[in-house]
Order: structure tokens, then C-alpha cells, then sequence
């Protein structure tokens, strides 16, 4: 056990000095505990201090005080009041430690109230106070008034009293605060973790001193306590959201941004985001359009940037784009001309792999065509042209024949099945003994299309009109379309911290240059945009309305769709990329039921999936082939 | 890394020893090109810096070719000829080399490295695939063409993932 030194603002020498023997004597009682002799203990008397045993941890316990009260960040700033002991104070007999520790103390006593601490030491601090002792000592202390306690050393039987508890440890919080009842409690790290239970007249406060003076009334929690009541915090406000107790719920939302400022990283991002859904949800019932409420032509540019950061941070995109690429391709296997509709064209990073993919096929690459279909742009510029041109020249290098349609469309529910066949499809009876497949993708887009009642019937309907061999659908596994907003919330909160989570722990590193830097950023941008939508919004603006894979394979199956079971190729070249990432071993590629999740350990995250109309005879075929092949 | 005996070391124990004959290296680039071929890429790309002559052989796209084939598994085994020029036409077996495999090698050299818990699913994925590979080489040669119009884009930023943590302690 090592004791840390905190280097006050004053009298650094001084302190340096003390620090040692606090050093010395923190270590030398812990032994001398063991083997107690009477009177005085032997290996402080070596160094030359008169303690006895019966008064040690007594001894301690005011030391432990004294360091607090001089290393707390108030006294430090305080250069009177260590002067005023360094210089001022007459000390008597300093080798009788017991009384020289309770003279300083009555010192430290005199001066007036503390000013308002900045925020405690870091957690790490808390571990300076372990004692090597049989169950630690908790209790009050007063700076205002001289109350020191009985030396009598804290028993076991004190330490069941305080509900220890069983959890591993994370380090306790040093708070200090003043404010009209200057009081000090400490809690100390122990093998249990100890919860300290505020007495009615004693006050204490969280980390955030500028809540501080707001608040008399908290408890003292150590981080993950305070996780804990986070996120019962966080439910509680979503339950009073849910019984329109918005009085109740507002002042929770206030108590939640103040837990969040004790966590760190991932925890905190996500209580950010979710506190303020809550509370634009609480405030402004119908929240004007913005925040990715409602997808309106200038938030499409947006949305893509952020799309292609989160792409590029983390594998469930590039999960979704091989393992789909990889379905189709199979399903094309044997065609000479084949046609892909893409729902979500957006910068199309998913084709160059497959263009790559069909020109290196056996038998020699085909007749490729693409339809990209995408929102309206705000400034007129026609990206989707764009993309195409791109993807365009690309083809030509590798030597695939590539023809390419953009169509611009609000919503997919405006699409109809003559515009994605095109002209070329009975167009010319050169081509008639060629038949050209299709296949429809889409990545992460149906789910939209909940909400507004029939869309999606619609547009599955139109699907099968277009009568393609393969149909590949990838969504996020998760309910975030239950009717009771609760539950809308919980399932939220999970799914976004296991996102958050992954984000986290599989963070390409310092690496992420100047470009890929903010990478992650952004990516937390993007998914707090969906956090924002399915917390604050409602009805039509509502976008964000996942369902589970059982739920969209139901989905399916009442549209007419079979579904076609993700080769093992798939499989592995999935994995063979996770294994590419750092952090790869958190994430998790399954198998489930012929449809490929990714999730973030236990957690599936996105799933993809691949149909087929039922009982067509075209597609049936195909697939046929596929599986002999 | 391979010993090789340098030319001038040759030509010196020439007059001295017996007389075996001996080839001096430089003199068969071919052969040369042969040796290179079996290195892995960082021992290959040092060799380069040898001298003019290693250094224009070692830039052959054959021998590239044979080192990417060497390090990573070729799944079922393609249409080679096509898969040359595929790549030909995507920037090159030494551009794939050092964008896609060479950074993904190094990655699961590090995971291996870091690890030796690791789940039996993914260690049998421990190794990269010429079709992943040029599937990310794709989309990285994709990012890099130039729009419509020159208008600005965002550098290619699809295999920044790959790419090892800069220490900047």
C-alpha cells in the first residue's frame, strides 16, 4: 500500500517532509497492529515517534483527517492557512504523534469555513486511504466543530452496520464541501465496499461541486454506484415521461446530467444523449424540426457525412456491405446480366467490392446495372449522378460492363416497380434470351418506412413485382419500435450503450490521423442523432423504428418472401474482418437460423438477412444452382 | 531475411579459390527476381534499398505478386490471369501489399501477439483472404477516384482501420 503525495499549492517542502512519515507510519502501523506490544510501539519509537498501540488507529484515523484537510483542494489553494501552520503554529513534542495530530487539528479547525472545492481528486486518490487494516473506518468528521472520535478502533461489528457491500472494488470518492454545514466524510476503500448513508443533519455531495450548492441533499456514491443509480435515474425519468408526469420527470433530468458528469467514457456519452432526448421530449412536446427528427432535405447532406464517418469507425457497416455483397454474389452465380437496386445508395462504398467480386468470378464478369435510389439533395447537386460516374469509372478500369440509374425519392413508399425495371428490361429482343436478374439491397432503410402506416407493405409489394432472385435486407437487432414508450426507452438504452461500448473498445487508436480522428466522434454524433429520434419524437418523425430479426423475418414472410439461407463464405470473410479490427475480439460474428449477426460480446447488434420471393419460379431456380453449385 | 553474397564479395574470392563457378546475382535479374519473390514484405521492401538493381527488380510487379500470393490464402483457386489484371488495373500487387495486406498481417500479428486467449471461432479467421483483401483494395481505389467536376473530397479514409496506433508518448 502506497500512500500518495499531494503536493499542496504552499509549503511544498514542509509537505514533502510530512509525507514521509506519513508514509513510514501508515506502513509501520499496519504491521505494528499485528504485533501489538504494550505502551509504546516499537517500530515508530525506532523512528523516533511515541505512539502507542492502543492509540493507533486512533492516530490514524486523525491523520488521515489531517491529510485530507490539508491536501483537499481548498486547503491547498489556501497558502494562509499552511502558512499560518507551517510558520505560526507552535508545535509541542512532535514525537507524541496523538497529541501533536490533535493540535494540528484543532489549527485546522479555527479558520472559517472552506471556500467551495473544485471538483475531488481523481479516483485513483482514494486508494492513498487503504489501510492494510481489518475493516476500514468510516465515519464523520466536522471541520466546524471539534469532533473527533473516541480513539477506539473501528470493529467489525461498525463496519456490518454501514450495509457493506459485496461488489469488487472501484475506488470510493474523497468529497469535500462546505456550504452552511461544513462537514467532511470520508469514505475509505476497503476490501467491501462501504456505502456511506447520510445522517439527516450531515450533508454531502457528488463530484459536481457546481451542483453542489444546488443540491444539500445526495448521497455519497463511488463510480459505479453512481452507473448504477444512473441508470435508475434514467428509468425513472423515461417512467414518469411515460405517465406524463413531466414535473417529476424534469427535475430527474436535472439529477441525471449531474450523474453523468461522474462517469467516464462510454456511460457518459450515452446519459448525454439520452438526458437530452428526455429532455427536449419533456420540454417541447413537439420539437420543431431538427436533430435528425424529421429527415429534411438539409439534414440528408449531413446524415451522409456522418454515415461515412460511422462506416469508417466501426465494422458494422462494412459487415453489413460484405456479407451482403457476398449473398449476392452467390445468387448471381451462372447469370450473364445481372441488376442490383440499392435502397440506400448514398456514397456507394458497398459495390466496388462487388464489382471486384463479379470480374474476378468464374466464367468471366457480366452485364452489371445499378440502380441507386436516394433522398433529395438540398443544393440541387445530384450526388447520386455522382457516385455513379464514380462507380462508373471504376468498372471501366476493372473491365465490367456497368450501367448505372440514379432516382431520387423521398421516401421508398414512392417508388414503383415499372422505375426500377427501366426500359432496358423489355427493351430490345437481343437481350430477351439473357435474362437479367435482379437483386434489391437494403442497408439499414426499411425500418424507416414503419413509420407511416402501409409504406411498408407498399414497397415490399413493389419488390416482388420487380420479381428479384435475391433480396437482401440488413437492420438493426434491436425493438425500438414497442408501443410503451418505457420499453421503447429501456431496449434503446441497452442497445445504444453496447454501441457506445463497441465504439469504445474496438476505437481504431491515436492512428485515426487528422482525418479518421474525429472518426469516432462522429460516429457518436450519428448514433445520438438515432438516440434523439427514438426518444424525442413521435408519429411520422419518428424514423428510427427498429425491430428485431424474428420481427422482420414475420415482416417477410406475410409479404410472400422466403428467405435464403448466408453461405458459410459469408461467414468467414465476416470474421476474417472482424479479426482485422482492433478490438476485434470483442465483437462477435453468429450465425442465427441462416441469417449473420454482429454484435459486441454477447450482444447482437445488426443483423443481415437475405429473401427471395416465395414461389417464383425464376428465383427459385436460381437459388436451386446456388446450392448444387 | 536471406544472406546473400554481395557481387564485389564474389568477384574477389573469384581469382582466390578453386575453381568452383560461381553466379553473381546481379547478373541474373531473373533470378534475382526468383530470390525476392520468397521474402515477406518488409524483408522485401529493405532489400530494395540495396542497390539500383535490387532496388528496380524489387519493384516488379511479379514479384510483389508472388510475395501477396505467399502470405495470404487463395481461396478457391481463381482465374489467376484474371486476378492479375484486376489488380493491375486497381494499382498493383506492391499497392496492395502495403495498403491491404501488409497492415492486416501486421494487425493479427499484434492480435496473436497480445493474446493467446482468444475464442476458437475467431482464430480460425486468423488469416487474410486474397478475396478480402481486394475487396478493401477496391473500395480504397474507389475512394480515390476524383468526382465529377474536381469537386473537394475527403482523403481515402476506408482503411484507416488497418493501420497501426501511432505512439505518440
Amino acid at each position: 500500500m502506497k500512500r500518495e503525495h499531494q503536493e499542496a499549492a504552499g509549503g511544498g517542502d514542509r509537505r514533502g517532509g510530512e509525507g514521509n512519515w506519513y508514509v513510514a507510519a501508515e506502513q509501520e502501523k499496519g504491521k505494528a497492529l499485528m504485533g501489538t506490544d504494550d505502551g509504546v510501539d516499537e517500530l515508530l519509537a525506532a523512528l523516533g515517534y511515541k505512539v502507542r498501540s492502543s492509540d493507533m488507529a486512533d492516530v490514524a484515523q486523525k491523520l488521515e483527517q489531517l491529510e485530507m484537510a490539508m491536501g483537499s483542494s481548498a486547503a491547498a489553494n489556501d497558502d494562509a492557512l499552511l502558512a499560518h501552520l507551517a510558520f505560526d503554529t507552535v508545535h509541542y513534542n512532535p514525537s507524541d504523534l496523538s497529541n501533536w495530530v490533535d493540535n494540528i487539528l484543532s489549527e485546522l479547525n479555527a479558520p472559517p469555513p472552506l471556500p467551495q472545492p473544485p471538483p475531488p481528486p481523481p479516483p485513483d486518490d482514494p486508494l492513498s486511504l487503504q489501510f492494510d487494516l481489518p475493516p476500514a473506518v468510516t465515519e464523520q468528521y466536522t471541520i466546524g466543530t471539534v469532533d473527533l472520535p473516541d480513539g477506539s478502533p473501528c470493529k467489525p461489528a461498525d463496519v456490518d452496520e454501514l450495509q457493506p457491500e459485496a461488489s469488487t472494488a472501484s475506488s470510493g470518492w474523497l468529497i469535500s464541501q462546505s456550504g452552511h454545514q461544513p462537514e467532511v466524510a470520508m469514505s475509505l476503500r476497503d476490501r467491501k465496499r462501504l456505502k456511506v448513508c447520510s445522517s439527516p443533519p450531515s450533508s454531502t455531495i457528488t463530484a459536481d461541486a457546481a451542483t453542489a450548492a444546488a443540491a444539500q441533499q445526495v448521497v455519497i456514491v463511488d463510480s459505479q454506484e453512481a452507473g448504477i443509480r444512473l441508470v435508475h435515474a434514467l428509468m425513472a425519468c423515461a417512467e414518469a415521461v411515460q405517465k406524463e408526469n413531466l414535473k417529476a420527470a424534469g427535475a430527474i433530468v436535472k439529477q441525471i446530467s449531474v450523474l453523468a458528469a461522474s462517469q467516464g467514457g462510454a456511460m457518459r456519452k450515452v446519459a448525454g444523449y439520452f438526458a437530452e432526448a428526455l429532455a427536449r421530449r419533456i420540454y417541447r412536446p413537439q420539437p420543431p424540426r431538427g436533430m435528425g427528427c424529421s429527415s429534411t432535405v438539409e439534414s440528408a447532406a449531413l446524415d451522409d457525412m456522418l454515415h461515412h464517418h460511422f462506416y469508417e469507425s466501426c465494422p458494422y457497416l462494412k459487415f453489413a456491405h460484405f456479407t451482403a455483397n457476398q449473398a449476392i454474389l452467390e445468387a448471381f452465380a451462372g447469370f450473364r446480366r445481372v441488376h442490383v437496386v440499392d435502397f440506400g445508395m448514398r456514397q456507394g462504398l458497398q459495390w466496388p467490392a462487388l464489382l471486384q467480386a463479379l470480374a474476378l468470378r468464374q466464367g468471366g464478369p457480366p452485364s452489371f446495372r445499378l440502380t441507386g435510389i436516394g433522398p433529395p439533395q438540398p443544393d440541387n447537386s445530384d450526388a447520386l449522378q455522382e457516385v455513379g460516374w464514380k462507380l462508373a469509372q471504376l468498372a471501366k478500369t476493372i473491365r465490367v460492363d456497368f450501367r448505372y440509374r440514379g432516382f431520387v425519392a423521398a421516401s421508398l413508399a414512392d417508388l414503383d416497380p415499372y422505375m426500377l425495371l427501366g426500359p432496358e428490361a423489355d427493351g430490345g429482343g437481343v437481350e430477351d434470351d439473357e435474362p437479367e436478374v435482379v437483386a434489391v439491397n437494403s442497408i439499414l432503410e426499411l425500418h424507416r418506412l414503419l413509420a407511416r402506416p402501409g409504406a411498408l407493405e407498399k414497397v415490399l409489394g413493389t419488390i416482388r413485382a420487380v420479381r428479384p432472385v435475391i433480396v437482401t435486407v440488413v437492420e438493426q437487432e434491436a425493438n425500438h419500435n414497442g408501443r410503451a414508450f418505457l420499453d421503447r426507452f429501456t431496449e434503446a438504452l441497452h442497445y445504444y450503450s453496447t454501441m457506445f461500448d463497441s465504439l469504445e473498445g474496438g476505437a481504431s487508436p491515436p492512428a485515426a490521423v487528422e482525418v479518421g480522428g474525429h472518426d469516432q466522434a462522429m460516429a457518436e454524433i450519428y448514433l445520438g442523432r438515432q438516440i434523439y429520434n427514438v426518444v424525442a419524437c413521435e408519429g411520422a418523425e419518428r424514423t428510427e423504428r427498429h425491430e428485431t430479426l424474428p420481427q422482420w423475418r414475420a415482416r417477410m414472410s406475410r409479404a410472400g418472401f422466403d428467405s435464403v439461407p448466408i453461405g458459410s463464405n459469408a461467414f468467414k470473410q465476416a470474421s476474417m474482418l472482424l479479426a482485422l479490427f482492433s478490438g476485434g475480439e470483442g465483437y462477435r460474428v453468429e450465425e442465427n437460423d441462416g441469417c449473420l449477426t454482429l454484435g459486441w460480446h454477447t450482444r447482437p447488434l445488426i443483423a443481415t438477412s437475405a429473401w427471395r420471393a416465395a414461389g417464383d419460379p425464376l428465383s427459385t431456380s436460381a437459388s436451386c444452382r446456388t446450392a448444387s453449385s | 531475411m536471406m544472406m546473400l553474397l554481395l557481387p564485389h564479395r564474389e568477384e574477389e574470392e573469384e581469382g582466390g579459390a578453386a575453381g568452383r563457378r560461381r553466379f553473381p546475382i546481379n547478373d541474373n535479374a531473373d533470378l534475382l527476381a526468383e530470390v525476392l519473390g520468397r521474402l515477406d514484405g518488409r524483408s522485401l521492401a529493405v532489400a530494395g534499398c540495396v542497390c539500383r538493381l535490387w532496388s528496380a527488380v524489387g519493384r516488379r510487379e511479379a514479384v510483389w505478386e508472388a510475395v501477396c500470393h505467399r502470405h495470404v490464402a487463395v481461396g478457391r483457386a481463381g482465374a489467376a490471369g484474371g486476378t492479375r489484371s484486376v489488380v493491375a488495373a486497381l494499382g498493383g500487387y506492391r499497392r496492395l501489399y502495403r495498403l491491404c495486406i501488409g497492415p492486416a498481417l501486421d494487425r493479427l500479428a499484434g492480435v496473436r501477439r497480445q493474446g493467446p486467449a482468444v475464442s476458437s471461432s475467431s482464430s480460425a479467421a486468423r488469416h487474410v483472404s486474397l478475396s478480402l483483401a481486394l475487396s478493401l483494395f477496391s473500395i480504397d481505389c474507389y475512394e480515390r477516384l476524383g468526382g465529377v467536376g474536381g469537386r473537394q473530397q475527403q482523403p481515402p479514409a476506408s482503411l484507416l482501420f488497418l493501420c497501426k496506433p501511432v505512439d505518440v508518448s
